[in-house]
């Protein structure tokens, strides 16, 4: 049957039946990893086309608005800073280009750092068992009864200024205890089936039953547990910028938040100093909810529909 | 109120029936124009191999079809009730009182964070409304009572049951307020055969008390010859045949009908193995014993799993040793401990003169190369991330067997054409587009490959569809001569273990209560334990009713009797020397 003499209806079943014959076809996973390309499309195609020492204090009008709006003075806005500048005299514009990326950066490295400790953590306790199982299971569950927003704000504050690599660092001691109690869990129920039994009857290695037999079959756990701490991450680096900790000197979108509402943007009514990064961070929580459900129907053919 | 109407009426009527799936591979048809009456007080079962359509049917009178399943065509129709006419709500109520399911896995079905007598009430103050507390426990008492629970069971949660006590508390569920029809889905599917005979027997007596219809889904022809009066045989969605079961079981009509009859292996009836497989085996190079248990015992905590045991397995002709018993029994721990998986409590296992437990990085390797496993659940056997000759070819590889990639390959197809596989069909596949009976094929494929010289198969046919077990078998029994392999073969089926054991060992909670050459031990059972083993398997022969066909037949009597009979020993093989407990008891 060819496509051209398809009712509307019958192309429609066709498109679900194919994206149900391949699952990373699946619309949420797309517009959400869309969502998350485009910030970081911004970050590098703007380092190209636009003049980034505009970040810099002073190096451009104060408070003007968008294009097409007019601010409290009357002043329109005009192409040289199209989305507008701060009340230090800095372009929007270029802090977005820097400040998005960054933010993402943040979040990505401090949970691929926890990711790699939560794997070797969970790993050994649900594989080795015995002492090192209780010691890693009692450590991972004091640490999720602390509030890591509090230890971090005594810790940056001690610290001064921190590099986002710091930041990074000091957030992944946070995040490693959830995926180090879901493998642990995987690992466990996975070590009584049938096919690791085999892989010892066939005189498999430990190593090789770990990352050849149970690891290929953890890989959906891991890449939901890895968006999940990715917003975690981001939601702790943004909730300390904003309270004026983190790095002092780089561009961030919290940092930026943190200004606009120390320098009283809310009552200015200067909407886009704190209106456009906090958009920016709405985007970025879409994108990676959209990324969950997306993998969670991908790795779960039960959630995936015909209907 | 329905009694006058149900006189002339059937309770159920399935009439031209039709239930379709709609997958992305095209529609399928799990039940074709299905046509059936189940009248009052009638038992019926269905028969046939899973994806036959037993209980989706089953499921479409409970209109509880799993998504996308839909109805159609025919109608279903309850007493004089078309049921696909009723709405969400008249169905809700009808449900349970007027048909009654009694699922599967009655350990699944249960609460496990209620007791049982809440659990019971639940369904009595969803269709009658809030009743006074008394009428409430009267009405669970009774209903447990005519189930045969004691009382205080009301009282227990359901962890605390045994799987035979959670069934028949689901039974009692079902029948509380006295249903029209009862759909039994496999309801003894998980128990072994002493607790399946009671729950049956349970299931029958109530049944016929308050005379409602029944519908028994299952895949055991035996069973079924115990239990319904009328059956009925599905395959791919049709209903081949249909008739009493005398007339099934004396004169089937359709070939499918006779294949599922003749599947059933019976205790002193023909044997399915091919006599003319015997070859001479090759010759083994060690003069130690093959394996050798020395006073091994197993605790688990405070529960004595095996009792001190010793035997010696000479294993210079290939053997089957058969160990046989109820679950609980200590068989499958034996299994474990023979494979180096669990260590024993106390004493030694010896292969070849080296302790299993004690072995360096090479003798390991070794063991493990020669002692190699089938064991029960085909479906979990295969990491679902490979295709299936990733668990043919890695253990080929590690053991060194392997010369080259085309060796490997010719290995593996020789290893496919020796259980009957078409190597090109199956190698290159995942194992979910493999059947339950193609996946165990492979496993023992794979065993075959390593040439071992023992080979312990635990339950290896218990999963798979009873037509395949006796043709898995005896592909594991000619390959026993022709590769030289002893097999120590755990069961809870004894029928399949007289046909191909060469010595008989029954295990009753973890002793050896009587041991000896099958024909002597199975065939003319003398210790009680024994004895109540073969009276409950169910037989596909109405002549032989169950046992002695008593209503106070009490499975817990009789084991309290076999615990206190002395052990039986019925002469040795050659190549198997089992030592007598000193101890017993």
């Amino acid at each position: 049957m060819s496509t051209a003499n398809m009712t509307r209806a019958e192309r429609r079943q066709a498109r679900r039946i194919r994206r149900f014959d391949n699952p990373w076809l699946n619309p949420k996973l797309i517009w959400g990893a869309g969502l998350l390309l485009s910030i970081i499309f911004i970050g590098i195609v703007g380092r190209f086309l636009w003049n980034l020492d505009l970040v810099f204090t002073g190096s451009s009008p104060l408070k003007l608005p968008p294009l097409g709006f007019e601010n409290l003075r009357g002043q329109p806005g005009v192409m040289a800073h199209p989305i507008g500048t701060d009340g230090g005299g800095r372009d929007m514009l270029a802090m977005i280009i820097i400040g998005a990326p960054n933010t993402l950066f943040v979040g990505l490295l401090a949970s691929l750092i926890g990711m790699s400790i939560g794997i070797f953590l969970g790993f050994s306790a649900g594989f080795l068992g015995g002492r090192i199982d209780d010691t890693i299971r009692v450590g991972a569950d004091v640490m999720i009864t602390i509030p890591p927003l509090l230890i971090l704000v005594v810790f940056q504050s001690a610290f001064g200024d921190v590099t986002l690599t710091m930041m990074a660092l000091l957030i992944a001691g946070f995040v490693w205890q959830s995926p180090t109690r879901l493998i642990r869990a995987q690992v466990l129920s996975m070590k009584q089936s049938g096919y690791v039994q085999m892989a010892q009857l066939s005189g498999a290695s430990t190593t090789h039953i770990m990352f050849r037999e149970m690891m290929p079959n953890l890989v959906p756990y891991l890449f939901g547990s890895f968006i999940a701490s990715v917003t975690t991450s981001i939601v702790t680096a943004v909730g300390l910028e904003v309270l004026g900790l983190g790095p002092q000197r780089i561009p961030t979108l919290g940092r930026t938040i943190y200004e606009a509402i120390n320098a009283g943007a809310l009552i200015q009514n200067l909407w886009w100093w704190w209106g456009i990064p906090t958009l920016l961070l709405g985007v970025i929580f879409i994108g990676l909810l959209l990324i969950n459900l997306g993998l969670d129907e991908v790795s779960n053919p039960r959630l995936r529909r015909l209907s | 109120m329905l009694d006058d109407v149900t006189k002339d009426k059937p309770v159920l009527t399935l009439k031209d029936l039709s239930i379709e799936f709609p997958t992305p591979a095209g529609v399928v048809q799990a039940v074709k124009t299905l046509s059936l009456d189940i009248h009052k007080g009638r038992r019926v079962g269905f028969i046939g191999e899973s994806g036959s359509g037993k209980t989706t049917t089953a499921l479409a009178v409970m209109q509880m079809l799993a998504e996308p399943g839909r109805i159609s065509g025919g109608t279903i129709d309850l007493g004089r009730t078309n049921i696909l006419e009723l709405s969400e709500e008249e169905m809700r109520r009808a449900r349970l009182s007027r048909v009654a399911y009694i699922p599967q896995g009655a350990m699944n079905s249960l609460n496990p964070v209620m007791r049982v007598q809440p659990q019971m009430w639940d369904g009595i103050i969803a269709h009658e409304g809030h009743l006074d507390r008394a009428e409430l426990k009267r009405r669970s008492d009774a209903a447990l009572a005519s189930v045969g629970l004691p009382l205080h069971t009301a009282e227990l949660y359901p962890h605390e049951l045994s799987g035979g006590m959670k069934q028949r508390v689901c039974i009692a569920m079902g029948i509380i307020l006295d249903p029209e029809l009862i759909i039994a889905d496999e309801p003894t599917s998980a128990l072994d055969v002493v607790t399946q005979r009671q729950v049956m027997q349970t299931l029958k007596a109530i049944q016929t008390q308050i005379g409602s219809g029944l519908m028994l889904i299952g895949h055991d022809m035996g069973l079924m010859a115990q239990t319904v009066d009328e059956l009925a045989v599905l395959k791919d969605g049709e209903l081949v045949e249909h008739g009493t079961v005398q007339q099934i079981l004396q004169a089937p009509a359709h070939p499918y009908t006779k294949d599922l009859i003749s599947s059933v292996p019976l205790v002193g009836g023909e044997s399915f193995l091919n006599p003319d497989a015997r070859a001479d085996a090759p010759k083994r190079a060690s003069s130690e014993p093959l394996l050798r248990f020395e006073n091994v015992r197993k605790d688990y905590g405070s529960v004595t799993a095996l009792h001190p045991m010793s035997f010696t397995l000479q294993g210079d002709t290939p053997q089957i040793i058969s160990i046989v018993g109820q679950s609980g029994s200590g068989k499958s721990t034996m299994g474990s401990i023979m494979l180096g998986f669990n260590p024993p409590s106390q004493g030694r296992v010896l292969f070849e003169g080296q302790d299993v437990a004690g072995m360096n990085a090479a003798q390991s390797l070794d063991f493990r190369k020669n002692v190699q496993a089938v064991f029960q659940d085909p479906y979990a056997c295969f990491n679902p991330f490979y295709r299936v000759n990733h668990a043919l070819k890695f253990p080929y590889k590690q053991f060194g067997l392997a010369t080259s990639e085309a060796a490997t390959q010719r290995a593996m197809e020789e290893a496919c054409d020796a259980v009957g596989l078409d190597p090109d069909l199956v190698l290159s596949r995942y194992p979910h587009q493999l059947s339950g009976g193609q996946r165990q094929r492979l496993i023992v494929a794979r065993a075959l490959m390593l040439s071992p010289k023992l080979l312990i198969a635990d339950e290896p046919v218990s999963m798979v569809d009873a037509s395949l077990r006796a043709s898995i078998l005896s592909n594991i029994y000619d390959l026993k001569d022709k590769y030289g392999i002893s097999i120590l073969y755990i069961t809870h089926d004894l029928a399949t273990a007289y046909h191909v054991s060469d010595y008989v060992m029954v295990l009753f909670k973890g002793h050896v209560v009587e041991a000896g050459p099958p024909k002597e031990v199975i065939g003319a059972p003398q210790h009680p334990y024994t004895k109540l083993l073969i009276d409950s398997i169910p037989w596909p022969d109405l002549d032989r009713s169950w046992g002695d066909g008593r209503t106070d037949w009490d499975p817990a009597k009789l084991e309290a009797k076999a615990a206190r009979a002395e052990a039986v020993y019925r002469g040795t093989v050659p190549g198997f020397d089992l030592i007598k407990e000193a101890t017993f008891g």
